[in-house]
């Protein structure tokens, strides 16, 4: 099946935030209410009952002042997914259309995945010492619907369809944006990590938006999952290995000196 | 076949280790193996049956934890109880010298069973006084790693990415250094005795004149006596130079 992926178009998005409210309302997620720090960003980030925020950023531009630039932030569904690779109860899936999904019954909270994904998504909900995050709407994409943060988006910022169709639609969208005041238009999560199942059209660059400019996932949780977990363990059975039959050829060895008996070792 | 020596009580015994050092050696010895077990689980990524031993994933998670504060405790305990031990070991340590890198060359010959001559020994030989100086490093390194893997939230995001690689690491190193010593110290023929001196206390006086005959010189021999020169009522670092009278 092909990958099913959420286009977010931040030169529509008004930050109604719509979609935070359908996420929790669809979700059942009780609200999180954060002290008011005197500006729009009610939530700096998303927590084990906010799958989604919206991002605010105040940035300054010399030809147009100050830009005000939003960016819908939740899982970005990763093709070659972190969360998964460190998850050691494999709580972690891929559907076939490209959604990462967490299961909270095989979850134990250890947080490995909160640390190893390069977004920092997955988050503790501490009242079940488990994970929580975005589903991309599984439970509605596979009845043939859209998630419930792209169906409330009313000027149509968020589109749900076939990935390769909205890469399409985007490069287009992309060139218009370049050629009315943006020339820094870009398209973010094509080929990031390898390709994220998530797509952002951006009017300026990613880091303008709070977005990683090129995310790759920490060297050393590489390093752990690649070479330490796979490896490095296998000192073990060796060091049992040698335990062992030293206890045989001590026994062998003391039995051919009867006059010396079991007492061998050094004089 | 014979597993463990002989307890023999018929013969001349010496003292080897406090009541304080057994207590605090087996306690920490019971929880790391729990801390270990428990661990293993999710290091070999989701072992059920493992698992299901300690009632389930959150059990075990539960007696990690646990094992792990009892485990710190103990070794705080040992420590401060213990204080002039640790330091007597310490500097025992640091007599590290041409007869232990000897007696590190002969020791896989010795290991499988074939007999060497090994070159006399202090307290600790040289076995030991690498195992003294690597597990204890690498049980350091699972506690503070493993406190910061227990609350991340209280540390910076780079350090718990950094604590994780250093847990397995740490626990792979203490653990094949633990398989290697619990079987000297337990079944195999030439050291095994060694056990009783951690069960009960004591070792085979001749056993500690063969093993270890400068320790054994210095404290019951013919050099016990002798007041070692000290600082702060500490044997000092001396070099051991010439055999000790009476050993063969
Ligand atoms: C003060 C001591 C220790 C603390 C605080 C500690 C804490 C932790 C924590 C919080 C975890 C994460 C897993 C979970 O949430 O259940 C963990 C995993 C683990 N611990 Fe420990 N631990 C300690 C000592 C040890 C010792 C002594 C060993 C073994 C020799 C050990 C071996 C492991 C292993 C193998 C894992 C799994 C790592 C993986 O998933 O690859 N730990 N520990
Ligand atoms: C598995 C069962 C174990 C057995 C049978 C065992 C046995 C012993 C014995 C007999 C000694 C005294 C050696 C001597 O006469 O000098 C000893 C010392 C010691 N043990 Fe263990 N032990 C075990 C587990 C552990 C564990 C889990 C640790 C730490 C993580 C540990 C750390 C030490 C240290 C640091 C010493 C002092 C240095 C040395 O003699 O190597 N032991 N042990
Ligand atoms: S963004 Fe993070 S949580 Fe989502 S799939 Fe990628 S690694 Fe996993
Ligand atoms: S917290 Fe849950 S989902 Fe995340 S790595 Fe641990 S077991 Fe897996
Ligand atoms: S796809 Fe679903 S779970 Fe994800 S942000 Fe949108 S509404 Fe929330």
């Amino acid at each position: 099946m092909a990958n099913m992926t959420n286009l977010y178009d931040s030169s529509i998005c008004t930050a109604c935030r719509a979609c935070q409210v359908a996420c929790k309302n669809w979700n059942q997620l009780p609200a999180s209410i954060k002290p008011f720090k005197g500006n729009y960003q009610t939530h700096e980030d998303t927590d084990g009952d906010t799958y989604t925020i919206v991002l605010m950023n105040e940035v300054d531009n010399a030809a147009h002042g100050v830009d005000w630039n939003f960016a819908k932030f939740q899982c970005m569904h990763c093709f070659d997914a972190a969360c998964m690779k460190v998850c050691p109860k494999g709580a972690y899936t891929k559907t076939e259309w490209g959604a990462t999904i967490h299961d909270p019954d095989k979850c134990i909270g250890c947080q490995y995945c909160t640390y190893a994904c390069p977004f920092g998504v997955p988050k503790h909900r501490k009242r079940e010492d488990k994970i929580a995050k975005c589903t991309l709407c599984a439970d509605r994409v596979t009845e043939g619907l859209a998630p419930a943060c792209a169906t409330t988006c009313a000027p149509g910022a968020l589109r749900f369809g076939d990935r390769d169709e909205l890469i399409e639609y985007a490069r287009e969208r992309v060139k218009s944006l370049q050629a009315n005041g943006y020339p820094n238009a870009t398209i973010y999560g094509i080929n990031e990590l390898g390709g994220l199942n998530k797509l952002y059209i951006l009017t300026d660059t990613p880091d303008k938006f709070g977005l990683p400019v090129n995310p790759q996932t920490y060297g050393t949780i590489n390093f752990w999952q690649n070479w330490v977990q796979p490896y490095f363990g296998w000192l073990i059975p060796v060091a049992l290995g040698a335990s062992a039959v030293s206890f045989v050829t001590t026994r062998l060895m003391a039995d051919k000196h009867q006059d010396h008996p079991v007492e061998g070792g050094h004089e | 076949m014979q597993w463990l020596p002989e307890y023999r009580d018929d013969v001349p015994r010496v003292e080897r280790f406090t009541w304080l050092a057994r207590f605090t050696h087996w306690g920490h010895t019971v929880t790391f193996l729990l801390c270990l077990f428990t661990g293993l689980i999710l290091f070999l990524d989701g072992v059920n049956w493992l698992a299901a031993i300690f009632g389930g994933y959150y059990g075990a998670g539960w007696v990690h934890r646990i094992s792990a504060l009892a485990m710190t405790a103990l070794i705080g305990f040992g420590f401060v109880f213990g204080f002039k031990g640790v330091l007597v070991w310490i500097v025992d340590l640091l007599r590290f010298g041409f007869n232990d890198l000897k007696f590190l060359v002969l020791f896989p010959l010795e290991f499988f069973g074939f007999k060497v001559k090994v070159p006399p020994q202090t307290r600790f030989n040289g076995g030991e006084k690498g195992n003294s100086m690597i597990t204890p490093f690498m049980v350091f390194l699972l506690m503070i790693s493993g406190y910061i893997m227990w609350f991340p939230s209280y540390f910076p995001a780079s350090w718990v990415r950094v604590a994780y690689p250093t847990h397995d690491i740490a626990m792979i190193l203490s653990t094949v250094m633990v398989c290697m010593h619990g079987y000297l110290g337990s079944f195999h023929p030439g050291s095994g005795e060694s056990f009783w001196g951690m069960w009960k206390g004591t070792v085979r006086e001749d056993w500690a004149k063969h093993h270890h005959a400068v320790w054994y010189e210095e404290t019951y021999g013919s050099m016990a006596g002798e007041k070692p020169k000290t600082i702060l009522g500490l044997p000092v670092f001396e070099e051991y130079k010439s055999k000790p009278k009476d050993a063969e």
